[in-house]
């Protein structure tokens, strides 16, 4: 398997008044095609700030992010959008949806901005949504929305799926339903997962465990065996 | 505490707040500056007259004989009255300017008002009292001597003071309606300067109680026959000038501040509405944590108060302290009043109370609804309004629309109200444009037509009132030209009884008739031709017949209407000499009009002027018309944009989390801009449409209420037409342009954060 991201002695400092506040320090890493990743972390511990640099939504103050053999760390606003676009499929805690759209037309609003064949109805379908094409957001469940977004992130086939905290909102019986989605996508479809949470028990589930604590890296587990989503006990 | 955090709120909300505060004050400035300019014209001039006790009326006799004051003191209605004898003079300058000379009894009625030297004196013999404007154009001192020739007399005096008269107000020769004061003036003097022992009295000044028709049929029934005419108050040259130019500025000052404050208030109160709907969350939170619901409502309630309370106040001061003194300078040239200042009217405290009143019942509704729901309830936001799909989406062609054009036309949908304001904005703001530029149009169309279109000679020569037949033929002769013959006249129908002007012409190619769309109306000579206005006033057609008189003579004619021609400010008859003396009235000829240009100076002509001339005069006349024009259009403009920006703002505060999520996923900066400015021209365009015909309207009451003499229709040429779509649409794309920098720094992370 090739290594497709790739953090480098990544910094990021905020300033905020006088003092200098160090979210990410030195960070290394790597992350392999396919792999179903876990970021751990208790809050304020940089998970955020790593999502936001990877994510293309935040630029570093020194190192290298290099997602694809491009360096990222380097794009300036207009390449980091494109990048977005283009390699980067978001999942949000709030679904984020935009709400005077369909579905549907939630999902096949991406091929706005890739240049992707895009048939929305077989996308809805492959996340159980087929019947709920017509549908608006505030008409669905938080269970259903956020299929609709993880099936939003998916369409434009992008290099990685970035999940901050997917099923933050949900009830854990539909959150189990999310995550067997994100799994299963990762290992059938080789899509590579990149989760953000502090729910530890995820850890079990992953490929690969990055922890960390004050903007550093604690430790980096890779689990061979990895379990099931569903077979977890929540 | 819930001080500080109204203060931080509107620091942090900044543009918000300060277009509320803007709304308020521009609202109430332009009401109150336009306004206050108008009501000053009408109090300034109403103090003048009463302090300088004009009189209520001039009886014109040659027999003003004790007698004759006997008969009028008898018929009961008389509370004062005054003797003078007012003749014409030539002043002894080179340019042989008109002096009118008044010999009074003792000026207690229209005294004259001093401004330097000595108080008139009745006692003076040698003394003169002299019109300031006249003295300053000639450079005339209190001390130095002057001299008039009337009739068989050549006086010198000297002079004592120099002043304005309340009679004076306006003060223009006959063949020029702009002022020239090196060629006109007018002089006061004691009865005792008068060359004669036994001074010819010709003018009574009376004051009386009643109304003017009541006084002025007492007069006829009793002393009919002994005096050559009355008139009254409101038909004075100079006063009559002064009202109509006060009614042009106060129809202006009428509609539109009132169009333009309506726009203010109604974006004010749906803004203040909802910023306090924004803060519902908030509410909760301080309900939850035990507030009083009276001190939420009160924290709430203040929020737009003061700075609507401060906007109002500002707007209340300065607008009449500074538009006014925009418009007096260039009428003060024209008018002679002693003082000019812009006055305050209750109204616009009313006015600005009531925008103070209503932004508080607003807010405090608005917040009332929120905090009479439970804690628990207001503390999660609003559910929001579910999108359904209608007709439009059924339609085979919503599929092939792009996302842009989806997504708007379901967010519009879903906040209707703020598409309402929006249009209802744009509505406001181009109306005022149409109209204003309508003024524009209307104003120069009215030159064009006058002074182009139907009169087409080059130079007119006035006159002189004492000429003799033979010398008028002379001139005619020499200089190749027309004669014609104009007159006031009254005209009656069965409905309506108006003033208006006599033309008479003599088979003339200099002067031609037009109809509204500018065709030559031929009269034939045995014709009588009304102009369109005046039969509008008077409810007569082509057959009618209606009585009319020339004013200061008494005999009625009656005459059958056989056309309708236009004519932008001159209201009344067209005909022919024979046609006249058919009529059996006389002919006199009164100016001479020529397609040659003259310069010379000929015996019996009293003045000469070109159409140069009275072009440039109407042009100055119009300035503060143009100055007013100007005005409105700056404001509507500025208007405008505030609107636009505010409720840009609103509806960008509203959708910030949807922007940040298509950022986020990728849509560049430009795509997200196009996405808001799509909206921005489709309500433009909406706005801009519906505006055409609100803008008509105003323009159409506006024309309609400019005076008996004027007549234009509302209309736009094309070009202004699409001057104002141009700053319409230019406007609204410049606000978006603000938007874009917001885009741009719009903290994708952060606006992802917080929970539906």
């Amino acid at each position: 398997m090739s290594t497709i991201i790739e953090f480098k002695n990544v910094v990021k400092e905020y300033q905020s008044g006088d003092h200098i506040l160090k979210a990410m320090d030195n960070v290394n890493f790597t992350v392999d095609e396919g792999e179903f990743v876990v970021i751990l972390g208790p809050s304020g511990a940089g998970k955020s700030t790593l999502l936001n640099l990877l994510g293309g939504l935040d630029s570093v103050t020194s190192g290298q992010i290099i997602v694809n053999d491009n360096h990222i760390d380097s794009f300036n606003d207009n390449q980091l959008t494109q990048y977005r676009a283009k390699n980067v499929g978001f999942i949000f805690q709030f679904y984020n949806l935009i709400p005077n759209l369909t579905a549907i037309e939630n999902v096949e609003l991406m091929k706005d901005i890739v240049d992707v064949k895009i048939d929305g109805l077989s996308v809805l379908d492959s996340v159980g949504l087929k019947d709920h094409a017509n549908q608006f957001p505030a008409q669905l469940s938080g269970g259903e929305q956020q299929r609709v977004s993880i099936a939003r992130a998916v369409a434009k086939q992008p290099t990685m799926l970035l999940c901050d905290e997917p099923t933050g909102a949900l009830d854990s019986k539909t959150g189990v339903l999310i995550l067997n989605l994100l799994q299963s996508m990762s290992n059938n479809q080789n899509t590579t997962v990149i989760i953000v949470t502090h729910n530890a028990i995820l850890a079990e589930a992953a490929d690969k465990v990055i922890r960390i604590k004050n903007g550093q890296i604690e430790s980096i587990t890779i689990n061979d065996n990895p379990k099931k989503v569903t077979d977890l006990e929540w | 505490m819930l001080a500080r955090k109204m203060l931080r709120d509107i620091s942090k909300h900044k543009a918000q707040f300060i277009s509320i505060f803007l709304m308020a004050f521009l609202g109430v400035f332009v009401f109150a500056g336009v306004g206050g300019e108008s009501v000053g014209l009408e109090v300034n001039v109403n103090d003048y007259y009463d302090e300088t006790n004009l009189a209520d009326g001039w009886i014109y006799s040659n027999y003003i004989n004790d007698l004759f004051l006997y008969q009028v003191d008898v018929l009961g209605a008389t509370t004062d009255m005054e003797r003078q004898l007012v003749v014409d003079s030539v002043g002894d300058f080179k340019n042989d300017p008109d002096i009118t000379l008044h010999f009074v009894e003792n000026n207690t009625i229209s005294k004259f008002y001093l401004i330097e030297g000595e108080k008139l004196d009745i006692n003076d013999e040698n003394g003169v009292w002299l019109d300031k404007s006249f003295a300053d154009a000639k450079g005339l001192k209190v001390g130095d001597n002057i001299s008039f020739e009337f009739a068989d007399y050549e006086i010198t005096k000297t002079i004592r003071g120099l002043g304005y008269s309340p009679e004076y107000v306006y003060h223009a020769s006959s063949s020029s309606v702009i002022p020239d004061f090196d060629k006109i003036g007018f002089a006061y003097m004691s009865y005792k300067a008068f060359p004669e022992d036994t001074v010819p009295y010709n003018v009574l000044n009376v004051k009386f109680e009643g109304n003017p028709e009541t006084y002025s049929e007492l007069l006829d029934y009793h002393m009919g026959g002994y005096y050559n005419s009355f008139v009254e108050k409101s038909q004075h040259v100079s006063v009559n000038q002064f009202s109509e130019e006060m009614a042009q500025h106060e129809m202006m000052g009428d509609i539109f501040p009132v169009v333009f404050i309506l726009i203010a208030m109604l974006i004010l109160l749906t803004t203040m509405r909802r910023i306090i709907t924004h803060q519902r969350t908030q509410i909760g939170i301080l309900k939850a944590s035990g507030f009083k619901n009276h001190s939420i409502i009160l924290h709430y309630v203040s929020y737009g108060f003061w700075l609507v309370l401060i906007g109002a106040i500002l707007g209340l001061i300065l607008g009449p302290m500074t538009l006014p003194q925009l418009f007096y300078p260039s009428m003060s040239a024209t008018y002679k009043l002693p003082s000019w200042n812009p006055a305050w009217s209750m109204n616009f405290v009313y006015v600005a109370a009531l925008m103070v009143i209503m932004s508080l019942a607003v807010s405090y509704y608005s917040v009332k609804n929120i905090s009479n729901e439970k804690p628990a309830d207001t503390i999660r936001p609003k559910t929001p309004k579910v999108s359904t799909s209608g007709f439009v989406e059924k339609l085979s062609i919503w599929k092939r629309l792009s996302f842009n054009a989806r997504w708007n036309w379901r967010d519009a949908k879903r906040n209707k109200s703020r598409a309402l304001m929006t249009i209802i904005g744009v509505i406001g703001c181009s109306a005022l444009l149409v109209c204003a530029f309508g003024m524009y149009d209307g104003m120069n169309d009215l030159k064009e037509w006058e002074y182009s279109d139907i009169n087409h000679y080059d130079s007119k020569l006035v006159v002189d009132d004492n000429a003799s037949v033979s010398q008028i033929d002379n001139v005619a002769d020499n200089v190749d030209g027309d004669k014609i013959m104009e007159s006031s006249i009254e005209i009656e129908s069965d409905n309506a009884k108006k003033s208006g002007s006599l033309l008479v012409v003599n088979d003339t190619d200099l002067i031609t008739p037009t109809d509204y769309d500018r065709n030559h109306v031929e009269i034939k000579d045995d014709e009588v031709s009304i102009s369109q206005k005046m039969a509008d006033m008077l409810g007569v057609k082509v057959g009618d017949n209606v009585k009319w008189h020339i004013m200061g003579s008494d005999k009625w004619v009656t005459t059958k209407i056989d056309k309708i021609h236009a004519d932008p400010i001159s209201q009344g008859f067209i005909m022919s000499q024979d046609k006249l003396e058919d009529l059996d009235l006389n002919y006199t000829t009164t100016s001479i009009i020529t397609s040659q240009h003259v310069d010379k100076e000929y015996d019996g002509v009293k003045v000469t002027n070109s159409m140069k001339d009275m072009t440039s005069s109407w042009d100055e006349m119009t300035e503060s018309m143009w100055l007013l024009i100007y005005i409105l259009i700056f404001f509507a403009a500025l208007l405008a944009i505030v609107v636009l920006y505010n409720l840009g703002l609103l509806s960008f505060t509203e959708i910030e989390r949807e922007i940040a999520t298509l950022k986020v996923l990728g849509f560049k900066t430009s795509a997200l801009r196009k996405l808001l400015l799509t909206q921005n021209l489709w309500f433009t365009a909406i706005g801009f449409i519906l505006g055409l015909p609100v803008g008509y309207i105003i323009l159409d009451i506006m024309w309609a209420s400019s005076g008996d003499s004027f007549y234009i229709l509302p209309s736009i040429t094309l070009t202004n037409f699409l001057l104002t779509a141009v700053i319409t649409f230019a406007l609204s794309i410049f606000v978006n342009l603000m938007f874009s920098r917001k885009i741009k720094r719009l903290d994708m992370v952060e606006s992802l954060k917080s929970g539906e």
